[in-house]
């Protein structure tokens, strides 16, 4: 019974710590449910960065759902720019699609946005949609999407799972008090 | 703690094996780096025929450190090597894969790159 108990209580701690880390490390993100349980605006929603990306004509925009593989983020899209420029406009649609989403509000919140001076890649972090705008050279090879598709057999759930086995505490079994035969 | 002089591990598939810090950027006069600092190295073994080469003088992203990394909810993580990835000027990664745990800070400082490569986030 006391190792059920502590099992339990184990488990609770572990899932306090997965909540800290969701609250403490997502302090960019404001899609989550906050504390009080309602749901608030989100930076970047799935379709409209589709359709921001089609009406920029970016090529070969591929939507990989990686709530599996990563507590940080929900999707990942990764899309093709035809030169650099084209690289840096598909960044800044997504950016002004944000912008224009927050009018009127007293503190935008934008996403972080890395690599924008160069153009081969940028990525646009917006809390639980990441995408990744490249240029052919860069997405050939970097190779996101094979990294993305094929990580699944690592998934964090058997991770956790094996934490909570570790600390579990095992009771050797006692062969000193075996019936004689 | 990463000081001029430290040696570091590769953690990524670039072909250099092992840095040596030879400076700190941020502010002059910087003691010591810690993970998501970038740091001038010089690749003291490299694997060969790879792009990069023995005595080149590169950028890298510190990724794991010896010395505990703190978190304000009291969580402490260390790794047992101190490890960087190797960038270029702009901050794209030489190579194609970050192997190892990476802690989830880098991306807040701005290395969303290294850690959307990355197998494992902690």
């Amino acid at each position: 019974m006391w190792s059920s108990v502590r099992n339990r209580a184990l488990s609770a701690t572990i899932n306090q710590w997965k909540s800290c880390i969701n609250r403490s490390f997502c302090s960019s993100l404001i899609n989550s449910t906050n504390a009080n349980g309602n749901q608030v605006v989100e930076l970047l929603n799935l379709e409209e960065v589709e359709k921001i990306l089609t009406d920029v004509r970016a090529d070969d925009v591929r939507i990989i759902p990686v709530t599996k593989q990563s507590e940080f983020a929900n999707f990942v899209v990764v899309a093709t720019g035809r030169s650099q420029w084209h690289v840096r406009n598909i960044a800044q649609a997504l950016i002004y699609k944000v912008k224009q989403k927050q009018t009127g509000a007293k503190r935008m919140l934008l996403p972080s946005v890395e690599g924008q001076e160069g153009g081969n890649w940028i990525v646009i972090d917006s809390g639980s949609l990441i995408v990744h705008a490249l240029d052919e050279k860069a997405r050939a090879y970097y190779n996101l999407e094979q990294l993305w598709t094929s990580k699944e057999s690592t998934n964090d759930q058997s991770q956790s799972q094996d934490l909570g086995q570790a600390f579990v505490k095992k009771r050797r079994i006692n062969n000193s008090k075996k019936p004689a035969k | 703690m990463i000081q001029p002089q430290t040696h570091l591990n590769v953690a990524d598939n670039s072909g250099a094996r092992e840095l040596m810090c030879i400076r700190i950027i941020g502010a002059s006069n910087r003691r010591y780096a810690h993970i998501g600092d970038v740091i001038v190295a010089v690749i003291k073994d490299a694997v060969p025929n790879m792009p990069l080469e023995r005595s080149e003088v590169v950028r890298a992203v510190i990724v794991r450190t010896c010395k505990e990394l703190k978190r304000d909810n009291g969580m402490i993580i260390r790794y047992d090597d101190n490890a960087a990835v190797v960038i270029d000027q702009e901050g794209n990664p030489k190579g194609t894969r970050v192997f190892g745990a990476i802690a989830r800070e880098l991306r807040q400082f701005n290395f969303t790159k290294i850690v959307s490569l990355a197998p494992e986030v902690l």
